[in-house]
């Protein structure tokens, strides 16, 4: 039903909400999938959206193997 | 010719190896061809220089605009590629708004305008965006 933390998903998934997307990305900088974040259809739709957005705008990386 | 309007989004990162005072040329150069095209520019808001999240020809630091405007989609095919053309815009991204987008900028418009206002009103240990 409705997420674990008090997160509230915005009727528009914003390219330019890093923050917001950057939660949704694992280290390598891949979606997480549904089953994971139990975010809405509807959300996670838009997710991949604004993330492929945000990628073509450099503001997240492709691909990130940052090892440290 | 009474063409339909739509409100436009443009986001473009110039090359910033260049001078200020070009970054600020081509800025000036894009918002008059969109001015000159027909459309109501809403907003330029420069975001400046920003560390890109990958190289880009070779640069790791892009200066980044994003503006609104109203206009007929006759222009924008003619916008973009002149964005394209020009080698020191190395990326760019327009979105026609649809009314989801538009209530969602205005939103954070009034957002930002309400911090502003109760800036002067209150002390400096308020934690917002900007300081």
């Amino acid at each position: 039903m409705s997420t674990n933390t008090t997160f509230r998903e915005p009727a528009y998934v914003d390219y330019k909400d890093v923050e917001l997307i950057k939660r949704s990305l694992n280290e390598q900088g891949k979606i997480l999938p549904r089953r994971i974040t139990n975010v809405s259809a509807k959300f996670q739709r838009q997710l991949t959206t604004a993330v492929k957005r945000a990628r073509h705008l450099a503001l997240i990386p492709f691909v990130s193997d940052s090892l440290k | 010719m009474a063409t339909l309007q739509n409100t436009y989004e443009l986001t473009y990162i110039v090359n910033s190896v260049i001078s200020d005072e070009q970054v600020k040329d081509l800025v000036a150069r894009v918002t008059a061809y969109v001015a000159e095209a027909g459309g109501d520019i809403i907003e330029v808001a420069e975001w400046g220089q920003r560390r890109l999240a990958f190289p880009i020809q070779k640069k790791r630091n892009g200066y980044y605009v994003n503006m609104y405007f109203r206009s007929s989609g006759v222009m924008i095919p003619r916008l973009e590629r002149s964005l394209e053309i020009d080698d020191n815009v190395l990326r760019y991204l327009t979105l026609r708004m649809d009314s989801k987008m538009i209530r969602h900028y205005e939103e954070s418009k009034t957002r930002q305008a309400i911090s502003y206002a109760a800036l002067p009103a209150r002390t400096e240990n308020d934690d917002e965006d900007d300081d």
